[in-house]
């Protein structure tokens, strides 16, 4: 069975590194990782991937920035924002922007690879 | 500060005897889980899936043990006996080894306590006294909640000053703005030992100090705490955003940003600061 494709995006390599490890061995496959919103809105053009997790504090670009930009681009695009930062007001934005969910930031292995199971039988 | 840093502060111990005792806990006070597994309660693998689910969530380690353990209320309650009657405190070390006797280790408890009482009340007093004392205490006990969990070690808040903000020499800060209905930024500077700790701590693998990777790790670290304090905060009616977390070897980051409340906090051995600039 072919696995979901995965593009992840984030400013810090940390986050990029432990969901990249997360990931190992599961159904899902990273196809691609960002540090920058504008490269990532490039990227997403070129890879189009089945899932964009991405962050939304982010220097230049912001997350929220960059998600209308996707959804520009494919209005289908299934967008996740994870962030440290869980407040109504950030969440509300995100989801009328059009982010498919939210995940709260620290999350453990197993916390994510539910959350990841969860939206595949949506995605 | 702990009863044996007091101790030798007091000079009634050397720094050569604090360290055999502090060894001779490391030996015999086994954490929940290491106890778990060496009553062969819990698989090695297991519990380190349940040490790192402690690290990263707020969830306490009884809970988790039950949870991800596979261990039932009654073994864990015994495990909990287990702990402690095998618990060595450090007078009781100091005791063992023939440094102290009952009655001094007393006498100086009692001095230490009524300390700590005193302490915690100039805390409480000194928090009352800052500008904007509910963010700020929010601020620090995130700050202090989450080096404790990154660490897996003791961390203790220990004073409270006005401090004009400079990063001492042999730190790295670590810091993130707070902006919306008010502006403030709050910081980590760390030493590079306990950067390192908090960083292996948060994601896991080994990484060298001052290594781009223990410095992102620390930044996404000091990034959890802002995204919290925001989350919390407003509950209280407070609106704020954190931006990017950054991090400086000397400058002064957030200057403009005004004074900032120090606050020295021990982590294990080490001193840092949390600060918020108000």
């Amino acid at each position: 069975m072919a696995k979901w494709r995965v593009m992840t995006v984030d400013d810090s390599a940390a986050i990029l590194t432990i969901i990249a490890a997360y990931l190992e061995d599961s159904e899902f496959e990273v196809i691609a990782s960002e540090r920058d919103g504008v490269m990532a809105v490039e990227r997403f053009a070129q890879e189009r991937p089945d899932i964009v997790l991405l962050d939304l504090i982010m220097p230049g670009q912001s997350g929220v920035e960059t998600l209308e930009r996707i959804l520009a681009i494919d209005p289908d695009a299934f967008v996740v924002i994870v962030s440290s930062l869980g407040t109504e007001d950030a969440v509300h934005e995100c989801l009328t922007s059009g982010a498919r969910s939210f995940l709260q930031k620290p999350f453990t292995r197993d916390d994510f690879i539910d959350f990841m199971r969860d939206l595949t039988q949506v995605a | 500060m702990f009863f044996g840093q007091y101790l030798l502060s007091r000079g009634v111990i050397s720094r050569e005897v604090l360290i055999e005792a502090i060894e001779r806990q490391r030996e015999t006070n086994l954490s929940l889980v290491e106890l778990a597994v060496r009553e062969g309660c819990i698989e090695p693998q297991r519990a380190e899936g349940i040490l790192t689910r402690y690290r990263t969530t707020d969830a306490g380690l009884e809970e988790l043990c039950l949870e991800y353990g596979q261990i039932d209320r009654e073994k864990l309650d015994e495990l909990l006996r287990i702990q402690r009657s095998d618990w060595v405190k450090i007078g009781a070390a100091l005791i063992d080894r023939g440094h102290l006797n009952r009655d001094q280790v007393e006498e100086h408890l009692a001095a230490f306590e009524e300390l700590q009482d005193e302490a915690n009340q100039q805390l409480e007093a000194d928090f009352r006294a800052c500008k904007d004392p509910e963010t700020v205490k929010k601020v620090i006990e995130l700050a202090v909640f989450h080096l404790q969990r990154f660490t897996n070690g003791p961390v203790k808040l220990q004073t409270l000053t006005a401090d004009g903000g400079g990063l001492s020499s042999g730190r790295r800060r670590y810091a993130q703005k707070l902006v919306g209905d008010r502006q403030l930024c709050c910081a980590l500077d760390l030493p590079s030992q306990v950067a390192t700790v908090v960083a292996q701590g948060f994601i896991g693998i080994p990484v060298e100090d001052d290594s781009d990777v223990a410095i992102d790790a620390v930044c996404e670290c000091v990034n959890i705490i802002g995204g919290h304090a925001c989350t919390e905060l407003e509950a209280s009616g407070f609106r704020l955003r954190p931006e990017p977390p950054f991090s400086t070897k000397g400058d002064e980051p957030a200057g403009e940003l005004g004074p900032s409340i120090r606050a020295r906090v021990m982590a294990g051995e080490f001193e840092v600061d949390v600060r918020v600039f108000v």
